[in-house]
């Protein structure tokens, strides 16, 4: 029995203190957001803003135009995502309930490109697009960040799709529906929660997409907020309290998206969604 | 007619897959072969094996390949360890668990690089947050430059990629943790079995499947994750932090040499493609589940 006790004090308490170093350092972000400038260069550090202010804000959204590179990244994420979500529920159903040459062979591929990071394309991909001038505009990385969103969505979309019993589609087949009207109407409702989890999943990692963005996005009103803070860091100047008011601004979205679709998120991870 | 229909429903994906993924890795491995740049982008020129001869010729280049082979080893070890311990932690349910999680492994969602620039404010050597806890702790007298010593920055970014990478071995192990039949367990507290005989007896050999599959694709990902090492350091200072997808990108955006960086791009590939056949190959073999 007092081993038992001694097992759970242990276990509170292991799991109290790495909440503190999970949180500590988005809340120590947000302090410094909104500490005045002059009470960011000190040392001993002082913990608590003496007046809150949201002067770093409003310096964020004026000079630096944070609003632009907010509207930027909001309408690649929201239109990348949506394409792949769409492209990735098409492709899932096939390759679950059809049998056709090659079915495998293409789930392999899926699972491969997985692997692949955008770096390591995103050269040939500047040259390509460059040929058709879609870089440097956002058409050109919506249509990269739809290719790598469509291709992990496609494997998450064929896990949910195969916990979803044939019977019913075959049922509304039966009473006249046709393919695509069965997929629409009967599957898809079924199937929303894990397009919720596919659409967070894209939302998620063309919200945070920084490589291909720097190479692509070079004129200040393209850039989206990754590409925008890559920019602060080399600029001189710039006051760590801005550029936490920043990060503040460039975390939030993906914070709200896991908080609403958490539970599916980590469903697709352990079902074979593989980007960690 | 089911013809039509499949290749309809496949097109969208599996085009933008073949042509914005794989063609792309093909047209890498020519580029690597030619001389180009920023300015000559429409009439590349052939150069045979230069790019490679410049890359194997560069003093640095061992340091950079040792620099990958450290923070893959320290990274995934780390991440594995105290994922698991998390993971064990989380087993039993309790009041709020749901919550907990939530807290716990929100970092998953968090861009690498914000995460590295998020980071080098905190471990910052003259009013970061870490040195003013250690200097009131009494662990240090001055601040320590995290990030600007050489003997410390290697260290650090690999920390920090240990707390970035924590939830998600918690998420697997911890879903694995629990497909462990109940009924093992209860024999085993029959025996008289502890904790630890409990965990490297029967926990550990029942999950193995999953522990091989994460840690395979943990070490290809953590690879190429040059995310946060960019936020923090770029690969400074004195190159100390550059593994192989740092200096590809340190060329692609400082010297603008694209043939270089694909050169680079293909020894990536190749370590890349080697992890990826023996995944693939477990996959088939069905040592763990699609």
């Amino acid at each position: 029995m007092k081993k038992k006790r001694a097992g759970t004090i242990f276990r509170v308490v292991a799991l109290s203190l790495y909440l503190i170093f999970a949180v500590f350092p988005l809340v120590w972000i947000f302090l410094t957001s909104i500490k005045p400038a002059t009470e960011v260069y000190t040392f001993p550090v002082k913990y608590f803003p003496s007046r809150p202010t949201l002067e770093a804000y409003r310096y964020l959204f004026s000079f630096a135009r944070f609003g632009v590179y907010f509207k930027n990244s909001f309408i690649v994420t929201v239109v990348s995502a949506g394409l792949s979500t769409v492209f990735a529920v098409m492709a899932g159903y096939v390759l679950t309930r059809e049998r056709f040459k090659f079915r495998e062979v293409l789930v392999l591929v899926l699972f491969f490109v997985q692997m692949l990071p955008t770096y390591l394309v995103m050269i040939p991909l500047f040259t390509m697009f460059s040929r058709l001038k879609l870089t440097n505009s956002l058409v050109g990385v919506i249509t990269v960040y739809t290719s790598f969103g469509s291709a992990f969505g496609t494997i998450m979309a064929r896990a949910f799709l195969r916990n979803i019993p044939k019977d019913i589609e075959e049922a509304a087949m039966i009473d006249g529906c046709s393919k695509p009207g069965a997929l629409l109407r009967v599957v898809v409702p079924v199937l929303l929660p894990g397009i919720g989890a596919i659409f967070s999943f894209c939302f998620v990692n063309s919200w945070n997409e920084v490589f291909t963005a720097i190479l692509f996005l070079h004129s200040d009103h393209k850039m989206t907020v990754p590409v925008a803070l890559y920019s602060f860091v080399s600029k001189a100047g710039i006051q760590w309290n801005v550029m936490a008011a920043g990060l503040v601004v460039a975390l939030v979205p993906t914070i709200c998206v896991f908080a609403f679709a958490q539970r599916y998120i980590v469903q697709g991870l352990t079902q074979g969604a593989l980007k960690g | 007619m089911k013809k039509l229909w499949v290749v309809l429903m496949l097109s969208p994906t599996f085009s933008l897959v073949f042509l914005l993924n794989l063609y792309p890795l093909v047209r890498g491995g020519v580029i690597s072969f030619q001389r180009l740049t920023v300015f000559n982008l429409n009439n590349p020129r052939y150069v045979g094996l230069a790019n490679y001869e410049t890359i194997l010729r560069d003093p640095n280049f061992p340091r950079i390949l040792w620099n990958t082979l450290v923070w893959i080893a320290w990274s995934v070890s780390l991440q594995f360890i105290f994922g698991l311990i998390l993971a064990l932690l989380l087993e039993k349910p309790f009041k709020g668990r749901g919550a907990y999680m939530g807290f716990v492994f929100y970092p998953w969602a968090l861009s690498g690089f914000a995460i590295g620039l998020l980071w080098s404010w905190l471990l910052n050597g003259q009013f970061g947050v870490v040195n003013d806890l250690l200097v009131r702790m009494r662990f240090i007298k001055v601040p320590i430059g995290f990030l600007s010593d050489e003997r410390f920055a290697m260290m650090s970014v690999i920390l920090v990629n240990v707390w970035y990478g924590i939830p998600f071995f918690a998420i697997m192990l911890l879903a694995a943790l629990q497909s462990v039949p109940r009924e093992l367990y209860e024999a085993a507290q029959i025996d008289g079995a502890g904790f630890f005989q409990r965990l490297f007896r029967i926990t550990l050999p029942y999950i193995r499947p999953t522990v091989v599959s994460t840690i395979l694709l943990r070490i290809i990902w953590v690879m190429n994750f040059p995310d946060i090492i960019y936020g923090m350091t770029r690969g400074g200072p004195a190159g100390v932090t550059t593994i192989l997808s740092v200096q590809m990108l340190n060329v692609v955006y400082y010297r603008n040499n694209f043939g270089l960086a694909s050169a680079l791009g293909v020894i990536v590939t190749a370590v890349l493609l080697a992890f990826a056949v023996v995944y693939l190959s477990l996959l088939e073999k069905g040592e763990f589940e699609l």
